[in-house]
Formats: structure tokens, sequence, C-alpha cells
């Protein structure tokens, strides 16, 4: 099945909505009806084809090149079928997926795979803030899938996420966690402050030292047996893990009291026996 | 997210036994606060007045407003969203760990006596500044102090109340609100209103340039905000309409001087507690009212051809 | 389409109640805003095959104001959630939903059909945000209820018997607050609250008094509005709303109210038995029983219907405990001696045995009262649900097989504590015309609305005569707000001015020199500043009262 390829041909000054671009929305069109469909620009709607050239018609998987930084939404609900951005992709990518995926070849913004609830997003540059996180007001995040970053981060990364994974291989920023109900976040070059802050439950698990706030509580070392399993399955979606990082302990806290949640911070001590007592 | 737990300022006068100010300094931005509404007043229920009232402030330095303080609780900056998560566990009889909070700069003792004293205030009253919302945290940091606040109401009566900044910033929130639905931030450039703090809030919108015009109202973004976003409004076109000639108006392509709100202009103000009060303007101006000139730009716009509305691609998800 | 046009509704059956007439083909005649009894020369609009209705009367429902734009900020999410309104060439864009905004909720009103919102609660010191909303809220005629029950002024009053001189101050304050009528809600426990307590005894003074009972200031504020000559009784949201067991609060007071009128607000929510939420059971029996047989009283039924909503109320009391229950969002303001409001969104589910239960109360309360013209569809929106369900429960009344079907999605444990599987009544387009319009109008005092008869308001709904009876009340084919098409063919046409109905009643201006200096005392603005300007009412109509 041959792709659908959408090149950007303009420079843009202002964002691009463009929610027409998911595998659900394209794969039943033919080369015409997909150059017709709308976007927006600002306050103006127009034609795909008036700011992409179109290759191919209607396929499951789609392919997005130029400067894409600022088109937004894309992938919004998608059930099935891949995404290949080759360059930047703006806010909101694959925001309340269900299946499928997503993969970024550069950076990626905020918000994506905000409130999603399956498949796979791959950021291979960097991503913004609040990755899998609830909108303004949802009770939830996502709920299902799994989002890894090879860059950055930004802030409220996982915020209020209920189920799935997210991994990122740079160093997020503040808040990772926030209000967590559940899933599980992998940190593998730590965050900056308020981790984990006001977290329910969940587990959040990290490769380098994080600062924690006052109300979590260190509770014991130990190596769960879950993590190896996870740590394997991160490493098939193609995410690099530190060697040794099945082996060696875990500091495990708890937290965040101010809720009262039951929330777990895993920090990983390489080289520490996981038998030691503390 | 947990709530908002509030009331109208003369609540707090007849009934506030306790009243604490976080990250704000009223002796010097909201200067009749005490004397009006806080702590000088004789209440309906608080009738000796200041010897009835206790006064906790908690800020990164000591301002003029410390000296009116009973109690004085100096925070390390950025370190507001720690004790308020801290305190949300300690009247829970939830665990600290206090050498983390000893990062704060404020003690175990220190917290816990402040508890104390909440709970056992007949009605409590949280008021913050923006040393709590504009810093590491932002609206995290509001929430916190917002949390704490309902959670305090299994205890004892406890409200909060933000205090705001200058202009009618409150008015202007509440109209959107009923207008909108949302308070700000709002985008309507689908045809309907959306809303989404950092991608459509005014200075995230300058420092990405997202928008490639600017209209400027009652405020002077070229003062107060990054350089970035200064450059952006420099660069694109950019009206201001103010009674004076300002930062933003130096770099902006059109200034239209408008008549000064309240001095000349008549209208409705909200308080910070959202209380709606009539301006009654003394002195007449040579200039147009901000309101006259909107209608004219508004006229001339609908004058235009009307962009077709936009096309609704299915209905919103979650 | 200016205002004195001539317009003719031909071919349509009508039901006008209040006049009388049941489905009958006739002409419908509209000039200059008004029904006249002939007309030529206007338009004419085809009604063949049709119902045509009075414009719909709201008694009951919260569209403006302080709480109501409190919730909208509670409430991103559910304005996502909801299909948006885009602005087109005629309307504005805006937000459904639960909390719709201003313009969103004239169109909404308008696009069922009805044409008269009374906005159940305002207080006072905010009564100019709630005009200002009001203003902005297109098409709809509106009025509104000052609340008044836990009211310092009026409760101090009360506390030292000065009953004339309170009277005086009511009378004031509605006028201040360019109010309709007198608003109660859970007297004293509202003032209690701002301790931190609740009155949820009728005969136990309200905490820092000792004469004031919440009984004493039912029955004080029910001979006041009676005394005052107001065209709306007391209009009263009983204590203890929403608790287990509360029927008998319901029933004492109603007895209490005896030899006066008075409206009792969304009954639904004060119909309960059992002794806590697992023994929880409908007492809508004992309830419509008494009611039936007290013609000094009417109601709306505050019916709730099963989803997504937020619930508004002046009872902080119930809403922080709500929020105990449920962990879900609270807001609460708390208004300077005049009352506050409570705010948590909440969703009503078919396997929750409360909610059940409540459902179910809210359908009984319709079908047990006998006489229509007494009970009045309303959800106490937004809490029961959005007033844009209201042809959903319309349907439920009409068609007991529908019922029954949603009967099945309760839990058997819920069927046990409900009486609703054994009615079998239907109500006909006639009663359905009556409970939605012509009741609700006589109730409010307003004699132009509710009905088709000469000199009436031109307002008139026209629907198809659809078996879907959802359908049919969900999208008329034309709606008439003051003679003037609003609504055509499922689109918004012409978007008019509503007018804001005001009560008037006497007063001795000397008052003034009471409240004056009390309130330099107890306030935190000037008196001067304190009433509602008369420009801000859009278009209003003034009803002087004696």
């Amino acid at each position: 099945m041959s792709t659908t390829v959408f090149t950007l041909t303009r420079q843009l000054t202002v964002p691009l909505e463009a929610e027409v671009l998911t595998p659900d929305v394209i794969a039943p069109l033919d080369h015409d009806a997909i150059r017709a469909l709308p976007v927006f620009l600002g306050k103006r709607q127009y034609r795909v084809d008036d700011l992409f050239t179109v290759e191919g018609a209607g396929s499951e998987d789609l392919e997005i090149r130029g400067e894409a930084g600022r088109v937004k939404w894309v992938g919004r609900g998608m059930t099935r079928g891949s995404i290949r951005v080759v360059g930047n992709i703006g806010m909101h990518a694959g925001a309340f997926m269900k299946g499928g995926s997503i993969e970024v070849s550069g950076n990626a913004s905020d918000w994506i795979g905000a409130e999603m609830t399956g498949g796979l997003i791959h950021i291979h540059g960097d991503a913004g803030g609040q990755i899998g996180a609830a909108y303004r007001g949802s009770l939830s995040g996502m709920n299902g899938g799994a989002i890894l970053v090879d860059g950055s981060a930004g802030l409220e990364v996982g915020m209020r996420m209920k189920r799935g994974i997210i991994a990122i291989k740079g160093p997020a920023r503040d808040f990772v966690g926030l209000q967590m109900k559940g899933g599980t976040i992998f940190l593998l070059s730590g965050a900056e402050i308020r981790t984990g802050a006001w977290m329910v439950r969940g587990t959040i698990v990290s490769f380098k030292p994080v600062r924690l706030l006052p109300t979590f509580s260190y509770a014991c070392a130990y190596n769960p047996s879950f993590l190896s399993i996870y740590i394997r399955h991160l490493r098939s979606l193609g995410l690099a893990i530190p060697d040794g990082a099945r082996e060696g302990a875990y500091l495990r806290y708890t937290g965040d009291s101010a809720i009262p949640g039951k929330g777990e911070i895993l920090v990983w001590q390489p080289g520490r026996d996981s038998r030691s007592v503390n | 997210m947990g709530g908002k737990v509030s009331c109208t300022l003369g609540e707090v006068k007849n009934r506030a036994d306790l009243i604490i100010y976080w990250g704000g300094n009223p002796a010097e931005c909201h200067p009749r606060h005490f004397t009006k509404y806080t702590l000088t007043q004789k209440g309906k229920f608080v009738p000796t007045g200041r010897k009835g009232r206790t006064m906790v402030l908690v800020d990164i330095r000591e301002t003029p407003s410390a000296k009116a303080a009973d109690i004085f609780l100096q925070v390390r900056p950025s370190k507001d969203f720690e004790v308020l998560t801290a305190l949300r566990a300690i009247i829970k009889d939830q665990p600290v760990n206090e050498d983390a909070l000893a990062d704060t700069g404020l003690s175990m003792v220190e917290l816990r006596d402040l508890a104390e004293r909440m709970k056992k205030a007949r009605f409590g009253v949280l008021f913050f500044g923006m040393g709590l919302s504009m810093t590491r945290g932002k609206h995290m940091n509001s929430a916190g102090l917002l949390a704490l606040a309902a959670e305090m109401n299994a205890f004892t009566k406890f409200v909060a109340m933000p205090m705001r900044g200058h202009g009618n910033v409150t008015g202007g929130d509440v109209i959107m609100r009923w207008s909108t639905g949302y308070p700000f931030g709002v985008n309507l450039s689908r045809g309907y209103p959306r809303f989404n703090p950092g991608e459509f809030s005014t200075v995230d919108l300058l420092l990405r340039g997202d928008n490639d015009a600017s209209l400027i109202l009652g405020a002077d973004p070229g003062a107060t905000m990054p350089q970035p976003a200064i450059d952006h409004l420099a660069n694109t076109p950019t009206i201001v309409l103010d009674p004076k000639v300002t930062h933003t108006s130096r770099i902006a392509r059109v200034h239209i001087t408008t008549a000064v709100t309240g001095i000349s202009a008549p209208g409705t103000v909200y308080r910070m507690d959202e209380i709606p009060l009539p301006l009654r303007p003394p002195l007449r101006s040579p200039y147009p009212t901000d309101e006259e000139v909107v209608r004219k730009i508004y006229t001339a716009v609908a004058a235009k051809p009307l962009l077709p509305t936009p096309v609704m691609l299915h209905q919103p998800i979650g | 389409m200016p205002a004195n046009s001539s317009l003719r509704i031909t071919g349509g059956k009508v039901y006008d109640p209040a006049n009388g007439i049941n489905g009958v083909v006739r002409d419908v005649c509209i000039e200059d805003g008004r029904i006249v009894a002939d007309t030529s020369g206007g338009r004419t609009i085809d009604a063949t095959g049709m119902i045509v209705f009075p414009g719909g009367v709201d008694v009951h429902t919260h569209v403006a104001g302080a709480a109501l734009n409190f919730a909208r900020a509670m409430i991103p999410e559910d304005h996502r959630r909801n299909t948006p309104f885009a602005r087109t060439a005629h309307r504005r864009g805006g937000i459904g939903g639960s909390t719709p905004t201003t313009f969103i909720t004239g169109y909404l009103y308008a696009g069922m059909g009805w044409t008269t919102v009374n906005e159940a609660a305002v207080p006072i010191l905010t009564a100019k945000h709630t005009h200002e909303e009001l203003r902005d809220t297109p098409i709809v005629d509106k009025s509104c209820l000052v609340l008044m029950a836990n009211n310092e002024i009026i409760l101090d009053l009360l506390e030292t018997d000065e009953i004339e001189r309170a009277t005086h101050v009511a009378a004031w304050q509605i006028w201040a607050a360019k109010a309709y009528g007198v608003k109660a809600v859970n007297p004293g426990g509202v003032a209690a609250w701002k301790w931190g307590k609740d009155a949820k005894d009728l005969n136990q003074p309200i905490e820092g008094y000792h004469k004031v009972t919440p009984a004493k200031i039912i029955t004080s504020l029910a001979k006041i509005v009676d005394d005052l000559k107001l065209p709306h009784p007391l209009h009263l949201h009983c204590n203890n709303l929403g608790a287990p067991g509360n029927f008998t609060t319901t029933l004492e007071t109603m007895k209490r109210l005896e030899g006066n009128r008075a409206h009792m607000a969304h009954l639904q929510y004060h119909a309960y038995g059992g002794d806590d939420w697992p023994t929880m059971r409908s007492e809508s029996v004992t309830i419509a029983d008494y009611f039936n047989a007290h013609p000094n009283l009417t109601t709306d039924a505050g019916a709730v219907l099963f989803g997504n909503t937020v619930t508004i109320t002046a009872d902080g009391p119930w809403q922080h405990l709500l929020y105990k229950l449920t962990g879900r969002k609270w807001g609460n303001l708390d208004v300077e001696n005049e009352t506050g409001c409570g705010i948590v969104p909440y969703t009503y589910k078919e396997k929750n045995l409360v909610n059940a239960v409540q459902w179910a109360v809210g359908l009984e309360l319709l079908l047990l009262i006998n006489d229509p013209w007494r009970v009045y569809l309303t959800t106490d929106h937004p809490n029961g649900a959005a007033f844009w369900r209201y042809p959903e429960i319309i349907h439920l009344l009409m068609n007991a097989d529908f019922r029954k079907e949603q009967l099945k999605k309760l839990s058997p444990k819920a069927l046990k504590r409900i009486v609703l599987p054994e009615l079998t009544r239907e109500y006909s387009l006639f009663e359905i015309a009556i409970i939605t319009s012509a009741g609700p109008a006589r109730a409010l005092g307003l004699p132009q609305k509710g009905h088709l008869g000469v000199g009436a308001d031109a307002d008139v709904a026209i629907f198809n005569d659809d078996k879907d009876v959802a359908r049919m009340f969900g999208y008329p084919r034309y709606v008439i707000k003051g003679g003037t098409v609003v609504l055509e063919e499922g689109e918004i046409r012409n978007v008019v001015e509503g007018r804001g109905i005001i009560a008037h009643p006497t007063y001795d201006q000397k008052i003034e020199e009471y409240l004056r200096p009390i309130f330099q005392q107890y306030y935190t603005m000037s008196f001067d500043n304190y009433p509602v300007e008369m420009e801000r009412i859009e278009h209003p109509d003034v009803r002087t009262c004696n």
C-alpha cells in the first residue's frame, strides 16, 4: 500500500490547523478529494492543496514533509495506520489517538498524545510540554498507548495520565507526572523540580537523581521485576536504555502525601546492591 | 482542579479572624486593603477590629506589608509550591520529609504552628498575589493555595481570593466568561471560542510569533514582556489604544489616545471579588473613550466581506 | 422583519389551554408584536399539519449572573465536550453544554420555542452583573428573583420582630435589584454556612440568632411577599435539599405555608425518604398527596436526567457535602450579608441507586400531581440537566412505553425504591402546553404570556406533528417572538432583543435612612452604588404592585 505524501509548500507565519491529516480521514479518499479537504490558517479556511503538494491517493500511511513546526493537530483521534513526519511538527500531534503510530524525525511541540488511549508516538528530536496530558479541566490525561521522546521534554509531562507509558530520553522540566493517576513514566535523564507533584497512583522511574517534594518519603531499595519487562519492551520500541538498568537497586519513594496519594518514584542507583536494607 | 472557595470582601471584613497574605504586598499594591477590608475595620462579628485578627505574611522578603503582620514567614524564592504542598499534608496529619522541607526556608515547627492557627481560626482567608501566580510554577502555585483553602473547610470556614492586578482585569475575565465560556486566552479563529493557556495566552503567542497583528488595549506589553515578545510586536502591525504613549506605543504602527477609564470614561469595573461597581467619571476628556474607538473599528471591519463560517469537521472529542 | 409586521399562522392545530383551545385548527393572527383577532397584508405561514403552542415559559432556571459565571470557569472540559456554536452573519459564536454562554442561551431557548425565562437566584450585591448577562441573552424576555432568606439585614429585623420594617426593606431590596420576585434558598442555612454550619431543623434558631428559625423566615417572607402584592408568590427552595428523609422537612414547610401562596422550587430534590444514602427511596406519593390537597401551592419539577451536568445553588452547605462525597471540583462564593453559592460538576448515572431514585422522583411528581396548572416543567437548570434537554422529559411524560424502556436501565434494587413503574398516566399535548407555558405564565403573574388570546405577546412555537416527541419539541419549525419570526427551518434567522420584566413594590422612601448606616457599617461599597440603575435593564417592563 503506497503512502500519501504531503509536502508543505509555504512558509507559515501563523499556525496551520490540519486535523484532516490523519489516516482515518485520508485513507478512504481519492487524490482530488484529499486536495480539497479543509485546513485552517489563522482565521481563514483553505484547501489542503493551497498549502501542500499531495502525492498519491488515500492510504493509511501518511508522510508529512517541509517546515511543519507550526502544523497542529496532525493525527488527531487516529485509530489506525501511520504518520511519518520528516522534520518538525506542531502542537497536539496524536491528541486523542486510539491506535496506529506517529513518528517524527525532528522536534514536536506541546500536547503530543494528549488524552490518547492507544497507539505509539515516537519523537526523535525534542518535545514540548504536556505530553500525554489532560486538557485544562479534564479529569484524566492519556489512558493507554506509548509515547517515546529521544530528546528533551517540557513541563507537565504525563499530567493526570491514567494508563500507558511515556519515556523521555533527554531531560524533562518541572511537574513530570503532575496529578498522575496511573501508568508509567520513564525519565532517562531525570527532570527538574516537582516531579510527581500531587500524584495519586502510578510509577515514575528515573535513571538520574531527581529533586523530590517534601511530601515524598523514602520507602526502600529494591529491584522490581516488572521493570525488566518494561525496559525490554521499551528497547524493542527503539528506545535506548542504559546497560545495566535491569540490574542494580532502585530507591523507592512514595507520595504524594498531600493528597494523600499512593504513587511511587523509583530512582536508579547504579552499582547498588538491591539486597541492602536502608 | 480542586476548586475555588471564596467570598466577597465584606465577608472578610465581618468575620475573618485569620488573614494570610501569600506572595503579595498589599501595603504598596492594594493600599486600602488593610483599612477597608481586612485588618482595621470593626466587623459585624469581629467587633474588636485589629485586636480580633491575626495577620500572617508569607513572602520571599520583608516588604512594607510585613510591618502590619503579626507573623512573617520568609519563604525562599520559588519554593511556595513546596510549602503549600507540605501544608496540605500537614493538615491531614500525613508525613512530610523535614530535610526536604528545610530547603524552603521554613521549618516543620513553623508550618505546624501555621496549620494549628488555621484550624483554630473561626474564619480564615488566604489572599494570594503575583509573587505566587507569576513565579516558577505559576498557575500550579495558585492551584496549591486554592486546594489548601478548599481542604481546610473540613476543619473550619476557610476561603481564598486572588489579589488582582490593576485595571479592570477582573471585569475582563467576567465578561470573557459569559460571552465565550473562558476567562482569557480565547481563540475565535475557527468561529467559536477555544481555550488553551500556553497555546493561546498572550505572552506565549507573542513569544512564538504565532499571530501576525496585535491590538493592545489597557496594557503595556512593551514594558513587561520578554524581549522576543516585544520584538514580535515591533515587527508586526501593532495598534495601541491608551491614554498615554506607552512603551508599546513607541514600537507600534498606530497609537490612538483614549480617555482615562474612571476619570473621563464611564463604565462598570469588577472588584477583585467580582462585585460590579459603577464608575462615575468626574472629568471630561478631549479624547474618545476606548469603547467609542473600538466600536468605530468594529463598524469598519463589519463593512468588509464576511469570511464564510468555518466548516466544523467533526464532533469535539473529550 | 419589523415588529409592526402582520403575520398570519394558518392551518395549524392550536393548543391554547388558557383559552380552552385544545387542538383546534384555527388561525393565529399577529400585528405589532401582539396577538390580534384578524390581520392582512403581511406574511402567512402555512402551518397545515403542524402543532401551534404559546411560547415556553421557564419558571426556574440559572442562566445569568455571578454563580453561573463562576461555574463556567470551572468546567472548560464541559465546554470542549459539547458541540460549539460557530458565528454566522446573524448569530454570535459561543459554547453550549451545561452552562451555555449568554448569546447561545438565548438561541438555545428560542431554538426550542421557549420565549420567557425567569432567572431564579440573584444576590442584590451582584445584580448588576446578572442584568448585564441578561442583556447579552438575546430573544427571550427575562425576569429574575432576588435572594432574601439569608439576607442578614432581614434576619436581624426578624430577630427583633420588626416585620413592618422588614417589609419595607424587602420592597426596597427588590427594587434595588430590579428583580421580579423573592427567592428563598435553604432559609437560615446559607447564613449558617458562613460559619461552616447549616440549618436542618425548621424550628431550631440558626447560628448567631436566638429567635430566627428557618420556619420563621419562611412564614415571614411568605407574608411579606403577599403584603407587597408581588405578582409571583414566595419562591422557596426548602431546607435539607437532597438529603434522604427530607420529605418530612418539605411536608412541615408546606404546612407552615397554609394560608399563604407559595411556589415550591424543584420539588424533586425535596421528596426523598429513607434514613441514609443506602436506604434512600422516593416519597413522591406523600408529597404529591399533600400538594394536591393544597391549592395555595405551585411547584416546578426540578427533574433529573442521566448524564453530565454541573450543580449550582445558593445552598452552600449542600455543595460542600457533595464535594466531600464525590471528590469532584468544588466552587464556593459567600456574598457578604446576603447569600452564597456552591458549585460542583456532577454526573447522574443510571446504575447509581441515588441517581435512579432522583430520576424517578421528578417524573413521579409530574405524573402524581393532578393539576397541570400547578406543576411546571423544569430541571432546575443546570442542576438536574441542561434546559435544552426538556424535550426528553416531555417524551417521558407523554409515552408510558418509552418510560418503561428507560426503567429497564435501572438496577432491580432501585426499582424497589420508586413508584414510577406503577404509573401509567400519559400527558396530552394540551397538558404539555400547560406545564411548559400557560401554567408558569400564570404562576409568574404574567397575563400576556403563556397564551394565544387577543392581546397576548406574540410568542409562538410551531412544531411538526411528530411521533418522536423529543425530536418534535427539540426542533420547532418556526418560532415567533414578539411578532418576529426568529427561527425558521432549524435556523435562527432574526435576533431580537428581549425585555426585562421588573416588579416595583411600594415602600416608604424613609427606609433608606435605616438602611444607609447599616450598609456603610457592614458592606464594603458605597450605598449609592448599591442599587441597579434602570439603564442596565434592556427594554424594561415595570409592573407596579398595588
